[in-house]
């Protein structure tokens, strides 16, 4: 019995594209497996390669690397003592284009958009962390680079990848 | 035009998925599989519409749908090959009695199986007393008695 040979009976079988879509098969399974692998590590976002830290002049940017559209996306800064009574975080304008901010935390005193892109002044006092929390939402898909910079410091530069 | 597109490679990852998954998936549903389909149809709904729950986005997506189905049925009509890449083949895993072992590996049926579904459409007990088992295209397994003259293929599963 040659099981790989065509049968005309009872049905027509096409044991060569039959044994090909097999193989394609456990190709597919293996490329279905390897996705599920890069999404545990993070390479869809939310895991370890995605998760990165940019040290600036004055402050520490977290955020991650990959990010998803319309997921709610988080970008950390850790500010350094300053000695003036307010403090100033600017976005360039790549950030506002790409990302539609949903929350701020602490509230800035002001904001101010400009054509270079956002900036927010934030209140200096001991009670209040040296740290900003930037909640948004990413649209549109494909890499982005953004520079922050804080007070008059030199800039911070980083890339985020939205999948789309 | 989003809403086009998201339609477009959506129905296409979808149909490769489910082709890579095979077709035992398809045909022998348990109620866990019917569970999870649902899911993957919740997870990918989502992934469509988007926050876009208007009448008008609701019309092109199922429009875009229909249109990709008509298409296919067409291009099926016109060409066995291209109704063999979308639709798959039968294969016979069962001749005169004898299961083909590298058939039912390959395709994840197991000799229970055929039995099972012998027992079940035809009242049969050995598997000397199935002419043919055939896996169909759509993933169910048709069983062709030895003792009936003039078999026919009973397409149920």
């Amino acid at each position: 019995m040659d099981e790989f040979a065509s049968r005309q009976y009872p049905v027509q079988e096409h044991m060569v594209f039959q044994r090909r879509t097999w193989i394609v098969q456990r190709i597919g399974w293996a490329i279905l497996g390897a996705v599920c692998l890069a999404a545990l590590t993070g390479l869809f976002g939310g895991g370890i390669l995605s998760n990165r830290a940019v040290e600036g002049a004055a402050m520490t940017i977290e955020y991650e690397r990959f990010e998803r559209a319309t997921r709610l996306a988080h970008f950390g800064f850790h500010f350094t003592s300053t000695e003036n009574k307010e403090r100033h975080l600017h976005l360039s304008r790549s950030f506002q284009d790409k990302f539609e901010i949903t929350s701020i935390q602490p509230t800035p005193l002001r904001s101010v958009s400009t054509a270079d892109g956002l900036g927010l002044i934030f209140a200096v006092a001991p009670s209040v962390p040296n740290q900003v929390t930037i909640w948004a939402r990413p649209h549109g898909y494909g890499s982005v680079a953004v520079e922050a910079h804080a007070d008059d410091n030199p800039p911070s530069n980083f890339r985020v990848f939205i999948y789309p | 035009m989003d809403s086009v597109i998201k339609a477009f490679i959506v129905y296409f990852v979808l149909w490769a998925i489910i082709r890579i998954s095979g077709r035992r998936t398809l045909g022998e549903m348990s109620a866990f599989d019917f569970i999870l389909f649902l899911i993957i149809g919740g997870s990918t709904q989502r992934a469509i519409t988007g926050e876009d729950y208007s009448l008008t986005n609701a019309l092109i997506l199922v429009s875009t749908f229909v249109v990709i189905e008509i298409v296919l049925s067409l291009l099926d009509l016109g060409s066995p090959a291209m109704r063999r890449v979308f639709e798959g083949t039968p294969t016979v895993l069962v001749e005169n009695g004898q299961p083909m072992p590298y058939r039912l590996r390959r395709a994840r049926v197991t000799e229970d199986n055929v039995l099972e579904t012998a027992r079940r459409l035809h009242g049969l007990a050995r598997m000397e007393q199935i002419r043919f088992a055939i896996l169909e295209s759509t993933g169910k397994i048709s069983i062709i008695p030895e003792s009936t003259p003039s078999a026919q293929d009973t397409g149920r599963g």
